[in-house]
Parts: structure tokens; C-alpha cells; sequence
């Protein structure tokens, strides 16, 4: 009982993390049909400037804020500069640039940081002993925070999109550019916006992640498994719904942590692969994902 | 050189012509008449000259073209798949990793001859691209890159997983006296480098005249018709399914004769190092730089695979070239989306036409052979 539970706030709280970084990939699909594969880089740059804010000993608090405000600025930018004039072209071009942001920033990040192993401060208590016992199990803290954390951020995202005239609008321009247009929306503004606030929940998220999950520290091969995962989690969520990525993200999470801990037989090292698996059957059955309202086009 | 002299006589012919209209005609030749074969000729000529010149190289410079053929290889397999059917593809390191460690575990585990090792991966790495290309059926564009990519991260950790066979993440070292070139091929053990050099050659091109075949016969066109209007090319009676599975299923197969290569380059294999999502990338980027769905685009993208990296080692901590790559990468889709070759070909044509001697039609890129090769 106590190693399921274990398994299960383990599970839990990876699957927090992916739901952030969902949440990321969805915001960008509303608005502009693309997923951003350089979403993980993006998180992956800002992490290691709040690393090396810390290190100038700001409050890792401060340096969050800073990544997040970085974060924010190179969405803006990479949509403005680099999607906007290539969007009308093909799908292709746009999966180039995002390679080359890709590749650039994961280099960039390299060239300034090094490509050694960093420490990387944590942000929420996680000391031996922080933990609440629970039939066994141990509830450490920091577990408890993260998923409070996502908690906040889904309902966040929830009331922007819902409730306020920002959301309305990126909400229009994702159901129909044109009309939006016509109606008096700066489509443009609006795209460089969601692109903005979905660099800036990744580093967020990317401050939370790092520390939480293996190997708990940073060095450039960080983000490519938690794209991976996250791209799963949003895929069979649906990459258009909120609602899909935290269904999403929690499953991908759970179901990881249990098959690693119950399928011996995988040797608990194919999680990867689990995650290609998911990606492969989702698209192949059903590719719009649970919630998921857009149609893809087929032949 | 000899390229170069023979281009010129179009330039020298117009330049004195006075009237602007006239200045803009290009040269025009016929297929096969005597200029097109001289043409030919030429470039096949410095073709011979640039392969004899990396034959009599010293070991370490030798080993660099043999390490730009073995690229060149893998792209022009992804070149099948992501430049003429357009199914841009994230993964194909695992194709280059999966013909590497067929290669490794045939020699070291079962004591094959390395050079027999290679029919093998090209079966397994064509099976496993049918596989990998099945979503290709339904899905496409981004969601299918999203799939090859999760196949790239995925593949070091399936290595891992067969530590028994793959030598796990210590990787898998192929001992020197394993990897003696063949007694029919009367190269001795410390001639491997030229052994593997006159093997690289001949794969290349092979290779690339199965792929020059492919790509002029009927189901290159449908390759091409897929990639560019998948509804008229269904109704035109291309078989769209059959036709992606099997665009993934040779371009794997063809990048993984590059990976067999590589590990009797190599010789250790360790997959967390060579066969990492940055290394597909690297093969996309070879691609993109050289010229998608180009003949010779491979070949120059394979070079600025291979040697930009060298020459930029020493610049910020060894990572100016992913950040170079990053940059060029965009810089390309924004300047010159056809790539470097497909440029060179835009610009040749404003000075020299070839036309069919006889109705049929055929593409003009035939006789740029020759301006590419060195």
C-alpha cells in the first residue's frame, strides 16, 4: 500500500509538470495551429538564466520572475520575427524555424553555461523529513506544492481564456482568423501574446520541473524527454483543450510512474518509449485526443 | 577547375552581344548532343580527379571525407522521405544509430565480417521504417515530425534497455583486428582507412544513382505528386499509404547503411553520444542546408555536417556550431528555401538550359553533376 502510494504522489507530481508544459504547447496551438517544438528549449534557456541568477546569489523567487519575464519576451519575438513571415508558406517552414530555434538556443545555452551538470535551488521545501505520512506512503511537500501550483495555473488559464476580453479574442482568432480580423481583433498582437504567455508558463514550469524530476538537475539534455512527455500528454489530451492537458498530463505521469513501478519486465528504463508508444496510438486512432475539438485534416 | 572552363563559353559567347534581351538568353543545349556529353564528360572527370585526390590523402584527412560520404549517405536516405515525398522527419538518427548497432552487435557478439553486416541493417532498418511510417498513413506534417522526434529521444533509451547485446551506456567497442578488411579486398589491417574510404565511395554512389533512378521513375513522381497535393495525387491513383510507408521504409534503409558505415568508422558506439535527438537534427540541417529533394544537395550538406563542427570546435565550449546550424537553419527558410544546390541550379539556369532532344521530358538536373562533386 505504501509503495502505491508512493508511486501514486510520484506519478501525480510529474504529471503536474507535464501539465504545465502542456498547457504551454496548448496555448500555442489555440492561437496559431503550430506546435512549437522548441517549446522545451525555451523552458530550458530560462531555467539556466534563473540557475545563474541564483548563483549571483538573487532570491530564486526573483530569478523565476526574471525567467518568466525572459520567457515572455522571446515568445513575443520568435513569433513576431520568425513564425509571422513564414507562416503563410507551409507547415514545413514553420518546423524548420522551430528546429532552428531549437538547436541555436539548446547551443546558445551551452556556449554561455557550459555543458557540465548544474545544481539546480529548489523552490519549494524538500528536506528529508518534509513529508506528511499517509498509509504508508510518503506526501513530501514539495509534491504537494507542485500539483497546488498547476492547480492555480489551470484555473488561471481557465478564467484568461473564459473570462477575460484577452481570452475572448485569442479564443476568436483560434476559431477563425479572418472574422476575428474583421471584427476589430489585432490578430497579429494577439498571436505574438499567446506565444508570450506560453514561453513565460514554460519557464515556470521549467523552474519547477528541473528540480522535481530525474536526473534533479540541470545540463542541456533537461527538456527533451519532458518535451516528449508533455507533447504525449497533450496529444491525448487534445492539442487544443485545457481541459485535455491536465487530463492529459496527469495520466501520461501516472501511468508512467505505475507501469515503471508494476511492469517489471520493461526494466522500469522504457519511459521514452512508453511516451513514443502513447504519441504513435493516439495520433493513429484518434488524433484529435479525448477533448480535443479541431478537426485534422485527412485524406 | 575543368567544370569552370567549360562553363564559361556561354558567358564569353553573349557578353558581346549588344541588345538587353538577347543578354538575358541563356545558352541552350541538347540532351545528348556533343556540348551535353562534353558537359557529362567533364563533370565526370572531376569527379574521378576529387575521389583520386581523397585516395592519396594522409590517414586523418581521409578519414574526414569518409566521415562527409558516410553523412552524405544518411542524408540522401532522409532526403527521400523529407525532400521528395515531404514527410520532414526528426528521428532518422535512430535509423543511423540502428544500422550502427547492427553493424557493432553482428561483428562483436556474432563475429561477422563487418562489410556482410551491412544487407542486414539495410533489411531491418527498411522494416523498422515501414513501422515508424505507419502513422505517416493518417497523420502528417507537424504531428508526424512529432512522432519521428519522439522515436530520435526514444531510440538511446531502447539501446540502453538491451544492455546484454548493445553494451548499454557504456556503448559497445568494436575491437581493431574485428574490423580487418576482407582477404578478397587485399587492403591489409592497417590499410582499414583506405578500405573504408573505397567502400564509402562506391556506397555513395550507388546510392545515390538507386536514388537518381527512383526519383526519374514512376514512383518518384509519385513521391513528388504526394508531397505536393496529396488529394490530386489520391485521385490521380497514387496509392498515398503505400506510397509514404515505403518513402520512410527506403530512406531508413538508406540511412541505415550510412550508420553501418559509421560504426566501422567509428569503431565504439556509444548511443547517448552519437545518436541523440541533436544528431537528427544535424542530418535535417545537412538537408536543409544542401537542398531538399536536390540531387547533390546531400553531399553539401554532409560537408558543413562534418567540417563546420571541426573548424568551430575550439569557439564556446564547442557549442558555436549547434548555435551556427540554429542560426543558418533559419536564415535558409528565410533567404533560400531551396538550399544551397537548388540555389547554385536557379542560378546556372539563367545561363544554360539543357532541352530534350526528343519529346519526352526530362528534368534539367542531369548534367549539373559536374559544377557539384569537388
Amino acid at each position: 500500500m505504501g509503495i502505491f502510494l508512493d508511486r501514486l504522489f510520484a506519478g501525480t507530481t510529474a504529471g503536474s509538470l507535464y501539465v504545465l508544459i502542456a498547457l504551454a504547447l496548448v496555448v500555442v496551438f489555440r492561437s496559431s495551429s503550430t506546435i512549437n517544438f522548441a517549446q522545451g528549449e525555451f523552458a530550458l534557456f530560462t531555467s539556466y538564466l534563473a540557475w545563474w541568477c541564483t548563483t549571483k546569489g538573487v532570491p530564486l523567487l526573483v530569478a523565476m520572475a526574471v525567467a518568466m519575464v525572459v520567457g515572455f519576451g522571446m515568445g513575443v519575438l520568435t513569433e513576431r520575427l520568425l513564425i509571422r513571415p513564414v507562416r503563410r508558406r507551409s507547415e514545413t517552414a514553420v518546423l524548420i524555424v522551430g528546429l532552428g530555434m531549437f538547436t541555436a538556443l539548446n547551443g546558445a545555452d551551452g556556449w554561455i553555461w557550459g555543458p557540465d551538470d548544474k545544481i539546480f535551488p529548489h523552490l519549494l521545501p524538500n528536506g528529508v523529513d518534509d513529508y506528511l505520512e499517509i498509509g504508508g506512503g510518503r506526501l513530501h511537500y514539495d509534491s504537494i506544492g507542485v500539483v497546488l501550483l498547476m492547480v492555480a495555473v489551470v484555473a488561471a488559464m481557465t478564467l484568461l481564456f473564459n473570462r477575460t476580453p484577452l481570452g475572448l479574442q485569442m479564443r476568436a482568432v483560434a476559431t477563425n482568423p479572418e472574422s476575428a480580423a474583421l471584427s476589430g481583433v489585432r490578430v497579429g498582437r494577439v498571436l505574438s501574446l499567446s506565444w508570450g504567455i506560453s514561453s513565460a508558463l514554460g519557464a515556470f514550469a521549467g523552474v519547477l520541473a528541473v528540480p522535481a524530476l530525474p536526473p534533479n538537475q540541470l545540463n542541456l539534455a533537461s527538456f527533451f524527454p519532458i518535451l516528449i512527455f508533455a507533447a504525449a500528454a497533450a496529444l491525448l489530451g487534445g492539442l487544443d483543450s485545457v481541459k485535455g492537458a491536465v487530463i492529459g498530463g496527469l495520466s501520461v505521469g501516472l501511468g508512467l510512474s505505475m507501469i515503471n513501478g508494476y511492469a517489471t519486465f520493461l526494466g522500469g528504463s522504457l519511459q521514452l518509449t512508453l511516451a513514443f508508444v502513447i504519441i504513435v496510438l493516439v495520433l493513429v486512432v484518434r488524433p484529435t485526443g479525448i477533448f480535443g475539438a479541431r478537426r485534422i485534416e485527412r485524406v | 577547375m575543368t567544370a569552370a572552363s567549360v562553363n564559361d563559353p556561354p558567358r564569353a559567347k553573349e557578353s558581346p552581344v549588344p541588345q538587353p534581351e538577347r543578354d538575358r538568353r541563356p545558352w541552350v543545349i541538347r540532351r545528348n548532343s556533343a556540348p551535353h556529353l562534353g558537359l557529362l564528360a567533364a563533370g565526370l572527370i572531376v569527379v574521378a580527379l576529387a575521389i583520386a585526390w581523397g585516395a592519396g590523402l594522409g590517414q586523418f584527412n581521409q578519414g574526414q571525407l569518409s566521415r562527409v560520404m558516410i553523412y552524405a549517405i544518411a542524408i540522401v536516405g532522409l532526403n527521400v522521405a523529407t525532400g521528395y515525398t515531404g514527410l520532414v522527419s526528426v528521428g532518422h538518427s535512430a535509423f543511423f544509430g540502428l544500422g550502427a548497432y547492427t553493424t557493432g552487435v553482428l561483428v562483436v557478439r556474432y563475429g561477422w565480417q563487418a562489410e556482410y553486416t551491412i544487407p542486414v541493417a539495410l533489411v531491418l532498418c527498411f522494416l523498422v521504417g515501414l513501422i515508424v511510417g505507419l502513422p505517416a498513413i493518417r497523420i502528417r506534417g507537424l504531428y508526424l515530425a512529432m512522432v519521428t522526434l519522439a522515436f530520435g529521444i526514444a531510440f538511446p533509451e531502447v539501446v540502453a534497455r538491451f544492455e546484454n547485446l548493445t553494451g548499454g551506456a557504456q556503448g559497445l567497442t568494436i575491437r581493431l583486428r574485428l574490423l580487418r578488411p576482407p582477404d578478397w579486398s587485399g587492403f591489409a589491417l592497417s590499410q582499414r582507412g583506405q578500405w573504408l574510404y573505397w567502400m564509402c565511395v562506391v556506397l555513395l554512389l550507388v546510392i545515390m544513382l538507386v536514388v537518381h533512378n527512383i526519383v526519374r521513375s514512376r514512383y518518384g513522381l509519385a513521391l513528388v505528386a504526394t508531397r505536393d497535393n496529396e488529394i490530386a495525387a489520391s485521385a490521380s491513383g497514387v496509392n498515398i499509404a503505400l506510397v509514404k510507408m515505403m518513402a520512410f521504409g527506403v530512406s531508413g534503409a538508406i540511412t541505415g547503411v550510412g550508420g553501418c558505415l559509421f560504426a566501422i568508422y567509428l569503431g565504439s558506439l556509444v548511443a547517448h553520444d552519437s545518436f541523440t535527438l541533436l544528431n537528427a537534427v544535424a542530418l535535417l540541417i545537412g538537408l536543409v542546408i544542401g537542398g531538399q529533394a536536390t540531387r547533390f544537395g546531400p553531399i553539401i550538406g554532409a560537408l558543413a555536417v562534418v567540417y563546420i563542427p571541426y573548424y568551430t570546435s575550439d569557439i564556446g565550449q564547442g557549442q558555436a556550431a549547434a548555435v551556427l546550424f540554429g542560426v543558418v537553419l533559419i536564415a535558409i527558410v528565410f533567404v533560400a528555401p531551396e538550399g544551397v544546390v537548388g540555389g547554385f541550379f536557379r542560378l546556372l539556369r539563367k545561363f544554360l538550359v539543357v532541352v530534350p532532344s526528343t519529346p519526352p521530358p526530362v528534368p534539367p538536373a542531369e548534367k549539373g553533376r559536374s559544377r557539384v562533386q569537388p
